[in-house]
């Protein structure tokens, strides 16, 4: 391509990619919260060092200022308790070594009523452990500038058990709430807004989704799963009376005007309200998915991607998907042009340019399994009301990009039976 | 039962006493309570880092007495420049053994590690600073590590569990002044990089790091072959039946072997299967065969700032494009590799990892 044509097209993405909306927005002001002392500092950090299992951390209604990482390690029965997300506050701002601001490793823990501002890498992560339960926490970023934000807000990993409950996640250059290599999970009556990625479901095995609202991200709740990790392929999702609206936010996991890079959220179009990438086993219903201005729900494989998508025990299309009785608004505003799924939706779209689409799915299948689509190969379930009302566009991808093709046809996928179960009733009572 | 009624209205009574005349002054910031007496009494850990006994003499000389042990693995974890002396006290009568490949301490043995800068790096045994001393104490439950931090006076070091922060200034090997912000881990960051599915686990303190050459009094000698013939070690069968690492420093080596041993120091401690950073499926120990473990042309996971513009780990030939010399490039933290131990680029170690990605067929 030639730099003549190229620049043009360049402003114009730029130009686009200002409709993509911004936010700050803080739950509360923690500024003027009375600061602890340096002993008090000092304290807090060593009874995480120093608590003896079945022991409670306090949490006193200050501004804390940490220089160092708070981490819990290998305990047992252990409660973190704050006066309050808007009273208990955690600031990492000065924090110079370390990868997260609070790490939880542990068996039977609960963190509740505190927040967590300005972790350089990540908010709270606790990894390795059984029984994690995550109560009216806010983790945030108060950068003025977000692409200096922190990568995930509330971020359990190869974990057991996990209850997110009540929280609040926002500002974070990739996940709010992402939920990675995990089993039996409840993120339930949480709110995450202004990240790139609302929530995320990543390599999981058995979560329910339920009574969150997802807003003002760039995507609103994901469900991916990655190749080449421990934890290769997860199955069993519902996402379910969740609240998916105004996932309109520019993505800024990188800079803006930066391509994305190699991380997958990097690629999330502005606009995106659920997007599931090579999922499995995933029910979706009763959802509002309003006024996502690129597509309300994202069908995908990890092809689309463009990376190496082969891996051991781990497949890159998704599959065993229902989708039912979710209610979708559309909205007037351009889709997303910055990114290429974005590009793929607005120009190629089976009801016309620059209109924001209901559902889509890429149309990428296992051809091994069978030599067409209308077979519905990877089991493809929608069953939504008013479905002929909706922006429903199938694509041909498979001959590359000088020969996409895209279709409003959704008999394929109509009639079908798919069953997902989930089991998430022995978290109920953490 | 009534003496120990009166005794109870006693104390309340002095309680009351010293609080009424607390209330009559002004507040002053609690001062720094001076250490007790310290007892050698076999109870881990000490306050003072001169209770254990290790050293004869002035303690700032590091003279080992001779309960204790001098090691060095062939290749050092990069921790911003910092010198380091390292120590093994095995209790007496007690042999470390060999299993399965790997080291078995008996209990009481105590691995002792101490950082210093000299102030002028090209004269290294001269106007040494030590900062900190970090013990590793293997208990009955396992290990556990202690951090103490050194005096201004150089004269002692005491236990400090929530870490901290000290400035040193030093002359670099090309003559360069160069100041640091070094950082004292606090007592559970040690797990940090520390960590063997989530037991607390020694880094250097392996067989196919100590298995090689170094100078023993006047003479060079295995180190092992010399741990063997003191009587403290069982199970090792001579140095051409274990493992052994090269020093990536050591430019008359392959350098594919420099490269691995460099990682497998410096990152395979999270970097591997037991590691914490498993979550990333990025594996770096130095017998590590599989490219896509290996991160080349792997995609991050969950690397944030990290990745940077780039898409994969390692692109072959091409170091300018892979994220692992990106992160090992920066300080700033969020993208830094390793994420603990440098506020400092190693820039010796960029370049040997660079150089390595580069003569990678693209």
């Amino acid at each position: 391509m030639n730099h003549s044509i190229q620049l043009p097209i360049l402003a114009l993405f730029l130009i686009l990619a200002a409709c993509s909306s911004r936010s700050n927005e803080q739950t509360f002001d923690s500024s003027k919260l009375p600061r602890a002392t340096e002993t008090q500092v000092e304290k807090l950090v060593e009874d995480f060092i120093l608590v003896e299992d079945g022991g409670t951390i306090t949490i006193e209604p200050l501004f804390y200022d940490l220089k160092t990482q708070l981490i819990l390690d290998n305990k047992k029965n252990i409660k973190i308790i704050g006066a309050g997300m808007d009273q208990s506050v955690l600031s990492f701002r000065n924090l110079k070594t370390g990868g997260e601001g609070v790490k939880i490793v542990g068996e039977n823990i609960l963190l509740e009523n505190f927040s967590v501002e300005d972790a350089p890498g990540d908010g709270i992560k606790s990894q390795h452990t059984d029984g994690i339960t995550f109560r009216k926490l806010n983790v945030t970023w108060t950068n003025g500038d977000k692409s200096k934000n922190g990568t995930y807000a509330i971020y359990p990993v190869q974990c057991k058990n996990v209850v997110i409950d009540g929280c609040i996640a926002s500002h974070s250059k990739d996940a709010g709430i992402y939920v990675g290599q995990s089993e039996n999970i409840i993120v339930k009556n949480s709110l995450a807004f202004g990240n790139v990625a609302g929530i995320e479901i990543e390599n999981c095995d058995n979560a329910e989704v339920f009574d969150n609202v997802a807003r003002d991200n760039s995507g609103g709740i994901l469900v991916f799963n990655l190749p080449g990790l421990p934890k290769s392929d997860g199955r069993g999702t519902k996402i379910y009376n969740n609240e998916i609206i105004d996932n309109n936010h520019e993505n800024f996991a990188t800079p803006l005007g930066d391509g994305p890079n190699g991380n997958t959220v990097t690629m999330i179009p502005p606009g995106s309200g659920i997007i599931l990438l090579a999922a499995k086993e995933v029910e979706i219903f009763n959802n509002k998915i309003h006024r996502n201005k690129t597509t309300g729900l994202a069908i995908a494989s990890y092809q689309i991607t463009g990376f190496p998508s082969e891996a051991p025990n781990w497949s890159p299309y998704s599959h065993d998907i229902y989708i039912h009785d979710n209610s979708y608004k559309r909205t007037l505003k351009i889709p997303d042009l910055t990114r290429e799924l974005g590009q793929l939706i607005s120009v190629y779209n089976a009801h016309g340019k620059a209109k924001t689409q209901d559902i889509i799915y890429d149309g990428i299948w296992d051809t091994e399994i069978s030599d067409n689509i209308e077979t519905n190969p990877m089991r493809i379930c929608l069953q939504e009301e008013g479905m002929d009302k909706l922006h429903f566009t199938m694509f041909y991808l498979m001959d590359g990009e000088d020969n996409i093709k895209s279709f409003k046809d959704y008999d394929p996928f109509q009639g079908c039976n798919v069953n997902v179960s989930t089991d998430v009733s022995n978290l109920a009572s953490l | 039962m009534l003496k120990n009624t009166s005794r109870i209205i006693g104390l309340v009574g002095i309680c009351l006493l010293i609080s009424c005349k607390e209330s009559t002054k002004e507040v002053q910031p609690l001062p720094q309570e001076p250490l007790k007496e310290e007892l050698a009494d076999g109870d881990y850990p000490y306050q003072r880092l001169s209770t254990y006994g290790f050293f004869e003499g002035e303690m700032k000389e590091l003279q080992p007495s001779s309960s204790i042990l001098p090691y060095e693995p062939a290749s050092s974890l990069f921790t911003d420049y910092a010198l380091k002396s390292r120590f093994i006290a095995i209790p007496a009568s007690e042999k470390v053994k060999i299993q399965e490949g790997d080291f078995l301490f008996p209990t009481g043995t105590i691995l002792i590690k101490n950082f210093y800068y000299p102030t002028d790096f090209n004269k290294p045994e001269e106007n040494k600073k030590i900062i900190e001393t970090r013990l590793l104490i293997h208990s009955e439950k396992g290990w556990e590590a202690f951090p103490y931090i050194w005096n201004e006076e150089q004269t002692d070091a005491v236990l400090k569990v929530v870490g901290g922060e000290k400035e040193v200034k030093f002359i670099h090997e090309n003559g360069e002044e160069q100041v640091i912000n070094y950082l004292i881990p606090n007592k559970n960051q040690c797990k940090t990089c520390h960590n063997s599915s989530e037991q607390l686990a020694p880094i250097g303190v392996k067989i196919k790091h100590l298995n090689h050459e170094m100078k023993i009094g006047q003479k060079i000698q295995n180190q092992l072959t010399y741990w063997k013939e003191k009587g403290v070690l069982e199970g090792f069968d001579g140095p051409d039946n274990h493992p052994s690492l090269v020093n990536y420093a050591d430019e008359t080596q392959a350098l594919s072997d420099r490269a691995m041993a460099y990682l497998d120091i410096n990152c395979s401690h999270c970097h591997q299967s037991e590691g914490p950073a498993s979550t990333s499926g990025l594996f770096l120990q130095f017998d590590q065969k599989d490219p896509m473990k290996l991160g080349v042309m792997k995609t991050p996971v969950a690397a944030g700032n990290g990745a940077g513009a780039f898409d994969y780990d390692i692109v072959p030939g091409k170091a300018d494009e892979s994220i692992i010399t990106y992160r090992m490039n920066s300080t700033e933290v969020g993208i830094a590799m390793p994420e603990l131990g440098r506020t400092t680029i190693h820039q010796e170690g960029v370049a040997l990892i660079r150089e390595w990605i580069n003569s990678m067929d693209k």
